[in-house]
């Protein structure tokens, strides 16, 4: 079950409304909990006027939520890793996090730079090992706060690609051969409880601000619902089919709330052209020209 | 003055970033001019370099300034490395072009502009803003009178600065860190793209008698990443410059208001799916075309009489370096 809500603002308190409604449209109600981690999507030094990450003001009205609904004195980490592109440190600091982190008295963490161990997971019969860092396994609520855009690589990026961003290893480009089974084998190995996607501003075509708080505990009906949206038949996307088949969620859903069609209807959605412009770059890269580009 | 193979300039360039390969790309295609060398620390950009035919590649660049055969220098390294760099090069008798901005402060602007002169080195340095059309005909049209007197000046340079990515706009490209700390680069935004307008206007307006800022702080750093300075001339023109990091949009202009007109120009690039069509294509880009114009104009500088004057030369960008200096001194709000 997803629910969807629509929120025109990015005051904390109205986006925590808006939260809160989600919840309930999907009759959510958190267990007790001492810990909890959330991540958001930073993927880039883009901030969250782009609509590519996540708004800081959408994750203090989630630490709102949790602090009125399960804790006032939550331990809460806000959870990112080094990327090829992107430096945790860096990043906190240019999209708002150590901002937010002061503010409301939230840690900031690393991933690449805290203790883990090791873990195996089985995908389609092979086996993928990856280190999970602690603070994760160890959390009472995990809560996934991704953004929905499109990826050349994986069509879609929303809930799941969000948790490739959970894996320590800072080269993560490693994994791009194998993008769709490394996705569902870091889901497999964390898991996520809750998913709470910042729609507020989105990038699609362009940026835009599209006013949706979305929310459910099925990382793979979000991801469905996303690409809807989005204009992407989510049978088509592989680490979906792969997610469900693996037990990770159902593409099928259910929605509650809004109107999914107010959203799809406003969505920038990519024109042909610029679907055959991205093929013909994905041809390039094939072809080894991309090497001529600065 | 050393010696100039007058048939083709031969060229190093030390420092293969994202402006290195700018340079290196155009200054393959000038006729009156010959890459032989290139230098940088990262092995992955020297296979960029030697992709494009250049055949002596160096880890470390003073390797490079040995070289017997080679006339003149592009330096294109982190702003920090400018002074030290281009005093090697010139000491070893090489003609430089040097990216800007000169250097991190007067101080170290001025040790690489005597050195020039001690060592009768021809310097420039690269300020592709003054061979853009559009300015171009701009400062025509100032020149010619029409506008009357210029009461009112504003020019603007917003870009995504370091966090920029690759023309094709899909990949994220990491920073290099140096970007990010203000003892190596001297400065945020203000001294990144404040020096280029602070330099048009020069050309348009003459020099600076005071200039004032305010420094603005999006993204939290401890350098500026977006900066407003109000500036004043000796020719008596007033004139406001906006610069930032904060979009991926670029936007660079200047207008002028004067007692008989106004007139505006804007330089801006192609999109970034022509500009990545063009790069797979071998072809140039239009946002290189004016670092292209800059290259020939600094060979032909190097090549021919020594009387010529330089638009462009080491004492122009150390008075750019002042009046930026002079505007982080004189901060408001």
């Amino acid at each position: 079950m997803v629910g969807l809500v629509k929120c025109k603002e990015r005051r904390v308190d109205v986006l925590k409304e808006a939260i809160k409604k989600a919840l309930r449209l999907i009759d959510y109600s958190f267990p007790k909990a001492e810990s909890v981690v959330i991540k958001p999507n930073m993927c880039y030094y883009w901030d969250y006027s782009t609509g590519q990450t996540t708004d800081p003001n959408f994750v203090a009205a989630m630490i709102k939520v949790l602090r009125e609904e399960v804790s006032s004195d939550i331990d809460v980490s806000i959870v990112e890793s080094d990327a090829s592109a992107m430096k945790c440190k860096y990043a906190f600091k240019y999209l708002g996090y150590e901002k937010l982190a002061e503010k409301y008295k939230v840690k900031l963490v690393n991933l690449s730079k805290v203790e883990s161990e090791p873990i195996k997971v089985e995908v389609k019969g092979e086996i993928f090992d990856f280190m999970i860092p602690k603070i994760i396994k160890n959390a009472d609520l995990r809560i996934n706060v991704p953004k929905m855009k499109y990826m050349m690589l994986s069509k879609i990026s929303c809930a799941l690609k969000n948790i490739f961003g959970c894996n320590p290893y800072p080269k993560k480009f490693k994994y791009h051969p194998k993008l769709s089974e490394t996705i569902v084998a870091l889901n497999k190995a964390m898991s996520f409880q809750l998913n709470v996607l910042d729609g507020i501003r989105v990038f699609g075509s362009k940026t835009l601000k599209l006013g949706l708080v979305m929310a459910s505990q099925d990382p793979v009906a979000t991801d469905a619902v996303a690409a809807t949206i989005m204009g992407v038949n989510p049978k088509s996307v592989a680490h979906l089919k792969l997610a469900e088949r693996e037990g990770l969620g159902k593409i099928e859903f259910t929605v509650k709330g809004d109107d999914l069609d107010y959203f799809r209807r406003r969505f920038p959605r990519k024109s042909l052209s610029e679907k055959a412009i991205a093929f013909g770059y994905r041809v390039a890269c094939k072809l080894g020209l991309d090497k001529r580009i600065i | 003055m050393p010696v100039v193979n007058m048939e083709k300039l031969k060229f190093g360039v030390i420092g293969l970033g994202f402006i290195g390969k700018v340079h290196l790309r155009n200054c393959l295609k000038l006729k009156s001019a010959r890459v032989v060398a290139a230098a940088d620390k990262s092995k992955k950009a020297l296979n960029y370099a030697k992709e494009f035919g250049v055949k002596q590649l160096f880890t470390d660049y003073q390797e490079l300034l040995k070289l017997k055969d080679l006339d003149a220098v592009i330096i294109a390294l982190p702003t920090y490395l400018h002074a030290e760099c281009a005093i090697r090069a010139m000491e070893a008798g090489k003609h430089v072009f040097l990216e800007k901005p000169l250097a991190r402060n007067p101080r170290e602007g001025w040790e690489i502009v005597s050195t020039a002169r001690r060592n009768c080195v021809k310097f420039m340095v690269g300020y592709p803003l003054r061979f853009v059309p559009e300015f171009v005909r701009l400062k025509s049209r100032l020149e010619s009178g029409f506008l009357g007197d210029i009461q009112l000046a504003y020019a603007v340079n917003i870009a995504a600065g370091p966090f920029f990515h690759r023309a094709e706009s899909t990949v994220p490209r990491p920073v290099s860190e140096w970007w990010l700390n203000k003892e190596l680069t001297g400065g945020g935004a203000l001294m990144d793209l404040g020096c280029h307008m602070i330099n048009l206007l020069r050309w348009f307006l003459g020099e600076v008698s005071d200039i004032k800022s305010r420094l603005g702080y999006r993204f939290n750093f401890d350098f500026e990443d977006y900066a407003t300075c109000i500036v004043d001339f000796e020719c008596g023109t007033s004139a406001v410059v906006n610069v930032g990091w904060f979009s991926q949009s670029a936007a660079v202009g200047i207008e002028l208001h004067g007692s008989m007109g106004h007139d505006r120009a804007y330089h801006s690039p192609s999109s970034k799916v022509i500009t990545a069509i063009k790069l797979l294509l071998g072809e140039t880009p239009k946002f290189y075309i004016p670092h292209l114009k800059e290259l020939l104009y600094f060979v032909d500088y190097v090549k021919n009489d020594d009387n010529k004057e330089n638009r462009l030369s080491g004492e122009d960008a150390l008075r750019d370096l002042g009046v930026i200096a002079k505007a982080y001194e004189n901060q408001i709000g």
